[in-house]
């Protein structure tokens, strides 16, 4: 069984450095990892990345993040993202990284992700230029998801999780207001995942959502921003099986 | 349709209406020194509701002050709640 301790939406800034570090501290106890699904700060400066990184250093389980919306505002994610990785999280962004834990090989992808929508419902690459990006911005951060939850896939290993800051689906968005679907995730994201396979995917961005939700291909998606688990993190246990993988590229792996 | 007076149609001064003020209340607090787009802010009849969970009680505090500025004169209820920092008592089964 591999146990797998995720957050998102903490929003650190200097008056909150401490709140989550006495919970963090008791997870080598109940989890083999913590994935940090964005949105760690409030403006993404420095300052509150340097929050963050003093609340997850050796914490005693590998800890993997991608960064949110609020932590691009301040235009320096790649200042962001060095702060935390001198903290010792990795921090992926059209990658994926593998962790080990008893034994188990426990592969990681992730992506901020973007909006756009769901099916039937979302903005297409069409008419003026600022658009077209939009829509291809969220479609060049799910094609990332699905290459690499693919090589991972390649690398047999024991579990894969998609890791996004937007929502792939819209049912761990329920109790937003229907209007703003199309800002908290995209269909791409989920079909990247059940393109490319993966056991469970994990996500936050959406505060009044709710947590539980499944993509079309049967993988279970859980919100976890902090809002809506009301807790400093929420635990899931994920049964091992040998290469548990779904998804056309996975079996072709095989 | 008949207008009367200087007052323009379509219901009164922009500055007086309420949905436009909350509207630019937003705006603040998204891109002010808050960063802040997870509260819910909403008209009440000629009451104003705040709704959502806030990262620690100085945010909370400095949300309501700043509602209660921008909406000046209008009566704010806050349901703010402060964000649960404790360990889960509990794992899910993904079974």
């Amino acid at each position: 069984m591999i146990r797998i301790a995720a957050v998102g939406d903490i929003h650190m800034g200097p008056d909150s450095q401490g709140l989550l570090r006495p919970a963090f501290e008791t997870l080598p106890e109940c989890a083999d990892l913590l994935l940090l699904a964005g949105d760690l700060t409030r403006h993404g400066t420095p300052e509150e990345a340097r929050v963050v990184a003093r609340e997850v250093r050796d914490l005693g389980v590998p800890v993997v993040a991608v960064l949110g919306n609020h932590d691009h505002h301040d235009d320096r994610p790649d200042e962001v993202t060095a702060i935390l990785r001198d903290a010792g999280a990795h921090v992926l962004e059209g990658q994926g990284t593998v962790v080990t834990s008893g034994g188990a090989r426990i592969g990681v992808a992730g992506t901020k992700g973007f909006g756009g929508g769901f099916v039937g419902r979302c903005a297409g690459e069409f008419g003026e230029p600022v658009m077209k990006e939009f829509v291809r911005y969220s479609r060049r951060c799910a094609d990332s998801l699905r290459a690499s939850l693919e090589q991972l896939g390649e690398e047999g290993c024991d579990a894969r999780i998609a890791l996004t800051h937007f929502s792939p689906v819209p049912d761990t968005l329920a109790g937003e207001p229907l209007e703003i679907y199309p800002f908290l995730g995209s269909y791409l994201l989920a079909e990247a995942i059940d393109t490319a396979g993966a056991d469970l995917a994990v996500h936050g961005h959406a505060h009044a959502g709710t947590e539980h939700g499944m993509t079309n291909g049967g993988v279970r998606v859980r919100n976890v921003a902090q809002p809506v688990i009301g807790r400093a993190f929420h635990v899931y246990h994920l049964p091992v099986h040998d290469h548990v993988t779904t998804g056309a590229a996975a079996q072709a792996a095989r | 349709m008949t207008t009367h007076g200087s007052q323009p149609p379509g219901g009164g001064e922009p500055e007086q209406n309420l949905e436009y003020r909350i509207a630019h209340l937003q705006d603040r607090l998204a891109s002010g020194e808050l960063g802040e787009l997870g509260v819910r802010v909403e008209a009440r009849g000629r009451t104003v509701l705040l709704t959502g969970t806030v990262p620690s009680a100085p945010c909370r505090d400095e949300i309501v002050r700043t509602v209660q500025e921008e909406l000046a004169g209008v009566p704010v209820h806050s349901d703010l709640v402060v964000t649960e920092t404790s360990s889960p008592d509990h794992a899910e089964e993904l079974a």
